[in-house]
């Protein structure tokens, strides 16, 4: 039986070495090359040793199959068998394969779409800053890629595995909550393979910003598009389309002539095409934008679109052309039609297509709205005609009652009624854009066209996602990062919808001045670009653009989050040295112990985002939510000083009880932006760090804990002081007080920490010594 | 089963709160409790009724009923500006990780709370903290003090139109409570 497991063992191991070029001797390939649902579920148990799963269930029920709906209230189980840990661990499972394969989904068609373009064998240059192309390719499959098509390789691979864990969720399968979160751990680590195949297929397809850190700014905000000329509105995250009506422009000298937005993440590929387009706004303002009526044309692609938005596009006089496959609305499939055809239709009977092929779904946009434009009239409405659509509100809180961000939208739409249009300002800035609140009304108040009185008629400067962060940079900051000197590196990504558009660009300008390197993806990019101080600058205009301490780096869209990740790969591979190749246990290790990155997804509402962060927890990276990313319904938490916090000396061979909670957690919520900048700075914190850096970002810790707690110190301060010099000199005879009260000891200090060797594993710990 | 007013806390199950407005019968369960525990979330500095902050009537029932207090978000520096310290800080769904573990020696580490109040929360937050304690929190009672529904407490106040009616609430709680002394 033995002989016929190897046998098993040793053929799927050559399968592996043939389809990763094993022969290649890049790096020695480490113990997990293309690791399947199980290879790296000690890894996943020893985190979740520590940082349990913590569930607040949004439903009680069951719903999956036939035998419910099934109650799992206090112990119950569904008639399968589920509890309700089980359950909540089987939705986390299903929504972060949602979220992987949207990533997945996006690469696999723009590398079919960019190999049938350009061929397979395209190569794969990003530049002369970045040898380090794939961090997460080559730590997962241990493949070093060299062209769009072993970019494809990875999404097989990718697709290989989403069958199994899809699989896992059917009904009668997975039974334990911890092995579903495993899955979902592996199912989130693809995410970012698939997110990093995507991007570096873009970047060589298209040719956006590489190794260079110094991108455009580009124009930003609702106000950006000139309205006196034809618009065109791309709407999602994948840019094939989106480039060709660029492409379209500039061949037929059309460029001056018409105008090119984006909502969501397709405004940021589009502007790392050509810093021409603009960005409109993030995911929030889409509705919003699309009932003002101001786009001649409307361009869809894929992901975090409104489904309504041919209905909504109708209502207004816009035309629309849908272009993914993922996103059909119904439509007519006119990708084989003629274009002129298609554009008489478009203009004279108001039709709305399907149009799969780029290139013609781009000419279309564009001669439509040519065409179009000079019908349609493209007015705001005033604030008399605002005050007077007002009065017909009786403020009776139906639309607070459906709105996801609980505000009193009738208290604001009554103010405009009396001409006072504060409250109204103030509540579109914290406005969604999901536009319940309009559906419910009784008396049909127009809430979003009088909100077209509060949208800011400013414009902003955001500068173009630049994409993977650059070894030379990594040279740089590895060092003062592992040793705690560059207090962190804090990452705001996704969604920015809740609570508050402006808290992302308030927590950027807090951590870019205080010397954090701050990174920003998707929509959260954008706003933080959608704020100016005094001076009348954005964080993009004041803080250098370079990854380093103080720095504002926008790295791209959605897809580009892979490469926050992969800079802290980039730091264990390039400063400390360590092997990437099939080596994720010991990468995942040397982040979680040593690099001081923070995840931030604040307005998060999306699969993705859940993928996302997921991905960031299994490689050793917390994640800080907004307060309704309750709603997520996992959390990974630590009890702090209560858990163990033992570590291996990997030095000395030997097992330290720490005591020291570091991070804490691994993924949590909170409810408002001043403890999340308490918090963040907290959890950059690692035991890696040296007196110095230590006691850098306990400055801050300490710092930020007076600035909005109150004063005082924060109660578990004692916690992380390993010994006096870990304090900071600003407030050493104040925290030594403290320390004294509560009976502080010293502690160790690890100059080589790791989890390896606490858990089983196929890793050795002369594997993390380097 | 009465509906929240936000329709994010709709529930979708069966074991909902029993919704009460009578202060009388709340001091009752807030004194029947051993160690009951309040919860204090940063909506409470942010919201008053004619004048009087929430926070104020938050600290006045703790101290009616010597409740320990527990301060989430950035309450505390609120509370400081009153005069007043929390007997401690976590945020809500730390607390609630620790009121899940029956083996958690509570705030005055006299065993875990038995009955524990939420006031001033988010309350789509609020109700997925609830979800928590409901679910793997059996052996204690939650109540909240906000003037909206949360299905997944055991105790909740009804949706109150009007603030008046909450503000008659809180005080006669408070009245209440120290008759009960």
């Amino acid at each position: 039986m033995a002989k016929v497991v190897e046998t098993k063992e040793t053929k799927k191991r050559q399968e592996v070495n043939r389809i990763i070029r094993a022969e290649d001797q890049w790096e020695p390939i480490g113990a997990t090359p293309m690791p399947e649902i199980t290879d790296l579920r000690n890894w996943d148990m020893r985190l979740l040793k520590t940082y349990k799963p913590w569930y607040a269930p949004f439903c009680d029920l069951c719903c999956f199959c036939t035998y419910g709906k099934c109650d799992l209230t206090e112990c119950r189980r569904g008639a399968c068998g589920i509890d309700i840990s089980g359950q909540q661990g089987r939705i986390i499972l299903l929504a972060c394969c949602m979220g992987m394969s949207a990533h997945g989904g996006h690469a696999r068609h723009i590398i079919d779409y960019l190999i049938e373009k350009y061929g397979e064998d395209l190569k794969i240059d990003l530049g002369d800053s970045v040898a380090v192309e794939a961090p997460h390719i080559r730590t997962v499959l241990g493949l070093k890629p060299e062209t769009l098509a072993d970019l494809r390789t990875a999404i097989e691979y990718v697709e290989r595995e989403l069958v199994h864990l899809i699989s896992s969720l059917h009904t009668g399968q997975e039974g334990s909550y911890m092995d579903y979160e495993s899955k979902a751990l592996h199912a989130s680590m693809l995410d970012h393979v698939a997110m990093e195949a995507a991007d570096i297929a873009q970047i060589v397809g298209f040719k956006f910003p590489t190794s260079v850190a110094d991108t455009p700014l580009v124009d930003a905000g609702l106000a950006s598009l000139d309205s006196s000329k034809p618009i065109v509105l791309v709407v999602g995250h994948n840019p094939a389309s989106s480039t060709n009506i660029i492409d379209y422009l500039r061949e037929n000298d059309l460029y001056d002539k018409v105008e090119i937005g984006g909502i969501c993440c397709t405004a940021l590929e589009t502007t790392r095409y050509s810093d021409r387009a603009k960005i409109v706004g993030p995911l929030s303002r889409q509705l919003y934008y699309v009932r003002t009526g101001m786009a001649d044309v409307i361009m869809t692609d894929e992901q975090c679109i409104r489904t309504d938005i041919a209905e909504e596009a109708k209502k207004v006089g816009s035309a629309l052309i849908a272009t993914s496959d993922k996103a059909c609305y119904g439509l007519e499939d006119a990708s084989e039609r003629d274009v002129d055809e298609i554009v008489k239709e478009m203009v004279e009977e108001g039709k709305q297509f399907l149009i799969l092929d780029h290139e013609k779904a781009g000419e279309v946009a564009v001669k439509v709205a040519l065409k179009l434009a000079p019908k349609r009239k493209k007015e705001l409405i005033s604030e008399a005609e605002a005050q007077e659509l007002a009065k017909a509100c009786r403020e009776c809180e139906m639309c607070e009652r459906v709105c996801p961000n609980l505000f009193s939208i009738g208290h604001g739409i009554r103010q405009v009624a009396e001409g006072n249009f504060e409250p109204i300002r103030e509540i579109f800035s914290q406005c969604i854009g999901c536009g319940k609140c309009e559906e419910e009304c009784p008396r049909n108040v127009p809430i979003f066209k009088i909100m077209q009185v509060a949208a800011s008629k400013e414009t902003f400067k955001v500068r173009a996602g630049r994409g993977p962060i650059m070894d030379t940079e990594i040279r740089n900051v590895g060092a003062p990062i592992v040793l705690g000197t560059i207090p962190g590196v804090i990452a705001f990504v996704g969604c920015s919808n809740y609570p508050d558009i402006d808290d992302v660009a308030e927590m950027v300008e807090e951590f870019a001045r205080r010397k954090y390197i701050v990174v920003l993806t998707g929509c959260a990019a954008m706003v933080a670009g959608m704020k100016k101080d005094e001076n009348g600058l954005t964080v993009y205009e004041k803080y250098p653009p370079s990854f380093d301490a103080g720095g504002v780096v926008n790295v791209g869209s959605c897809v580009s989050n892979a490469h926050i990740t992969g800079a802290a790969m980039k730091i264990a591979n390039i400063f400390a040295t360590l092997p990437l190749r099939g080596n994720y246990e010991v990468i995942a290790d040397y982040i979680l112990n040593r690099v001081g990155a923070v995840g931030v997804a604040w307005g998060a509402m999306s699969q993705k985002a859940a993928s996302i962060g997921t991905g960031c927890n299994r490689v050793g990276i917390p994640v800080v939510l907004g307060p309704h990313s309750s709603k997520y319904r996992r959390l990974y938490l630590s009890k702090k000083g209560e858990d163990d916090w033992t570590v291996m000396d990997g030095r000395k061979a030997e097992l330290v009880d720490t005591g020291e909670p570091s991070p804490e957690h691994l993924a949590y919520v909170t409810e408002s932006k001043e403890k999340a900048m308490v918090l963040i700075a907290k959890l950059c914190i690692r035991k890696n760090d040296t007196p110095q850096g230590r006691a850098v970002k306990l400055n801050h810790y300490i710092s930020l804990y007076k600035k909005y707690m109150g004063g005082g110190l924060p109660e578990d301060l004692d916690l992380y002081v390993r010994t006096d010099k870990d304090l900071p000199i600003v407030y050493k005879r104040e925290a030594m007080a403290y320390l004294k009260e509560v009976g502080w000891k010293p502690k160790p200090v690890l100059s080589l920490p790791t989890l390896i060797g606490t858990y089983p594993s196929k890793v050795s710990l002369e594997a993390v010594i380097h | 089963m009465v509906l929240p007013l936000h329709r994010v806390n709709v529930l979708t199950g069966i074991k909902s709160a029993k919704v009460l407005e009578d202060p009388a019968e709340y001091a009752g369960w807030i004194r029947r409790a051993k160690r009951p525990l309040l919860v204090l979330g940063p909506k409470l500095a942010e919201i008053s009724l004619n004048g009087k902050s929430l926070l104020e009537y938050a600290l006045e029932i703790a101290k009616a009923a010597n409740i320990p207090t527990c301060a989430t978000a950035h309450i505390k520096g609120k509370m400081a500006e009153l005069g007043a310290t929390p007997d401690c800080q976590y945020d809500l769904v730390e607390i609630a990780n620790r009121l899940n573990d029956p083996e958690w020696q509570g705030v005055r580490k006299e065993g875990n709370h038995d009955l524990v109040i939420l006031f001033g929360m988010r309350t789509d937050m609020g109700n997925q903290a609830l979800s928590n304690l409901k679910h793997f929190a059996p052996h204690l009672k939650t109540m909240t003090l906000c003037k909206y529904v949360y299905p997944h407490a055991d105790y909740s106040l009804p949706n109150f139109r009007k603030d008046e009616q909450w503000k008659g609430f809180l005080e006669n709680l408070i009245t209440s409570l120290k008759e009960e002394k």
